[in-house]
């Protein structure tokens, strides 16, 4: 196999870059759909069936003629996804209005400074262990080379992802900032007061995957977590990655600690000013940051690219027969199918948990999950000492 | 020591997971049937809408096996009814021994569907059907009575555009 010049790996860099952004921007406005599908299901009702009037373009035609024809129409589960594209229509169209007295600068900022440090987190995230795919030789300029799993599979990918996501919360509390209105800047420094608090207990639960592999780079503690522990490797798994998804659950905004969209007392929080593209950068930011935290959580406790969850995959390896190595083996659809299990349990959860007050949800961080990540911690450090 | 429990391991919050997930998976595999279904809503205007029994809709005069109006002017819906929408005429006709209402009028606008009017009449001659949509462009379109365009008591009136056969 041929070694890539300096240029020819820029370029599969940038090749790399724009299948993570196809795959963040194919995932997020599906999961916005299923948001209201999967929420409606859950609540016993069919979610957005219609766009418009439902008699309006080509899925209207056929709506209207399945109906004539007296059937239910057939794409019956899909009829609203011509919404997705009526909402990004509609987020682009709309006038974007700023403030008189808001900081204009800052207020253009903010958004961007979401946006980027959501997408940025996927640099360190590695879809598969060693070569994804080797390029068709035909291929211009890069033809024959291979194209590895992870954009920058760096030694410390672990802090970087931590570092980079912290900054968001840079974009929401300046958004509240510059609004230069009182229910913005409320629901900010809520909000950052809760990004803050979980952010403890999230990079503690991290640390115990860090404890157990002895690495700080995602594919290596993938690898490891997935096929090289001990049985007793298993409970430190299931509690952190508990501890894990409540505190990405906060760490995101969503439903059951959702403090800044607080509509009886912050109005709609740190977006309240914010309309047209700038607002949907907002959603875009917070929808990318789900598939975030549901990445980290797929590649570092479900087992990444490996089938199985929490180990299991290496107790099992050994005993696999011969005919099933295909699922023994790292495949990125694995990882994929769990990414999207995730943002499922997103919807799900939303559909299921009531909310927490504010000092319930700060109560919760600090008393309960820091102590029981701690505790975690010290389930790992004896796994590490004593089994590995 | 059980609530101490029931907060470190979530119990109830697992139970709550699989109480929607199995919503989830009825609706999500009988979403596209067409009789058995789990889903509680309907595709309204495409589909018909079913009301309850009980549904109170628009005022309507009811006619006995003969095509006779049963209604025999006593009144009694006039005084009881609250917004004061039905105006009756009494009258007479050729080989009726009861009264027979010459103009029978409901104001539909005014009405506020408290099904009084049908409790106090004692001859059955009136009942709220089970229409519902109702809306009209023009205010005269409210007016109802027994003669008129279309705008009769006897039948359901032509404003919705779907419409709901009366059962």
């Amino acid at each position: 196999m041929p070694t890539p010049t300096l240029t020819q790996s820029i370029v599969i860099t940038l090749i790399q870059c724009v299948l993570v952004v196809i795959f963040v921007f194919v995932v997020v406005p599906l999961t916005v759909f299923a948001e209201r599908k999967v929420l409606g299901y859950l609540q016993q009702r069919l979610g957005s069936t219609r766009v418009a009037s439902g008699h309006v373009g080509i899925t209207g035609w056929m709506n209207r003629g399945m109906w004539k024809w007296g059937r239910i129409p057939v794409l019956s589960y899909w009829r609203g996804i011509p919404g997705l594209v009526a909402d990004v229509l509609k987020l682009i169209l709309k006038e974007d209005v700023i403030p008189a007295k808001a900081d204009k600068f800052v207020f253009f900022i903010s958004p961007a400074i979401s946006m980027v440090s959501a997408v940025v987190v996927f640099a360190a995230v590695s879809f598969v262990p060693g070569t994804f795919f080797t390029l068709p030789t035909w291929f211009p300029f890069v033809g024959g080379l291979p194209v590895s799993g992870g954009i920058a599979d760096i030694n410390v990918g672990l802090l970087w992802i931590l570092g980079v996501a912290s900054v968001g919360v840079y974009g929401i509390v300046l958004a509240g900032w510059a609004s230069n209105s009182k229910y913005p800047l409320l629901g900010g420094l809520r909000s950052a007061a809760q990004m803050v608090s979980y952010e403890v207990p999230l990079a503690m639960s991290l640390l115990a995957p860090v404890v157990l592999t002895g690495s700080l780079n995602f594919g290596e503690m993938s690898k490891v977590m997935a096929t090289g522990l001990p049985f007793w490797g298993l409970v430190p798994q299931i509690l952190g990655f508990l501890i894990y998804l409540t505190c990405g659950f906060a760490e995101t905004n969503r439903l059951p600690f959702d403090m800044p969209e607080a509509e009886n007392e912050l109005v709609a929080g740190f977006h309240t000013e914010y309309s047209g593209m700038k607002f949907g950068f907002f959603y875009l930011a917070e929808y990318i940051n789900m598939t975030v935290v549901s990445a980290l959580a797929a590649g570092f406790f479900l087992g990444g690219p490996w089938l199985l969850p929490f180990g299991l995959q290496g107790l099992l390896n050994p005993y696999l027969p011969s005919f099933l190595t295909w699922f023994g083996q790292p495949h990125a659809i694995f990882f994929v199918v769990k990414i999207i299990f995730l943002l499922f349990t997103y919807i799900w959860v939303r559909g299921t948990i009531p909310r927490y007050r504010y000092d319930q949800v700060m109560s919760v961080a600090w008393k309960y999950l820091i102590p029981m990540a701690l505790f975690n911690l010290l389930l790992a450090a004896v796994v590490r000492c004593f089994a590995v | 020591m059980n609530k101490i429990l029931r907060t470190l391991i979530p119990f109830d919050i697992a139970k709550g997971l699989s109480i929607t997930g199995k919503h989830f998976a009825k609706v999500f595999f009988t979403a596209n049937r067409r009789t058995v279904r789990y889903h509680i809503t309907s595709e309204y205007p495409e589909v018909v809408a079913k009301v309850q029994p009980r549904f109170r809709g628009r005022l309507t005069l009811l006619k006995d096996e003969q095509g006779e109006i049963k209604c025999v002017c006593c009144l009694a819906c006039e005084k009881i009814c609250p917004t004061q929408v039905i105006t009756i005429e009494k009258g007479k006709k050729e080989g009726r021994k009861m009264p027979f209402p010459v103009r029978y009028d409901f104001e539909m606008e005014r009405c506020i569907f408290c099904e009084f009017c049908v409790e106090s009449c004692g001859f059955d001659s009136i009942i709220l059907n089970h229409q519902f949509e109702l809306a009209a462009y023009n205010r005269e379109d409210f007016s109802l009575g027994m003669e008129g365009l279309g705008q009769n008591m006897y039948e359901p009136s032509p404003v919705g555009k779907f419409s709901v056969a009366d059962d």
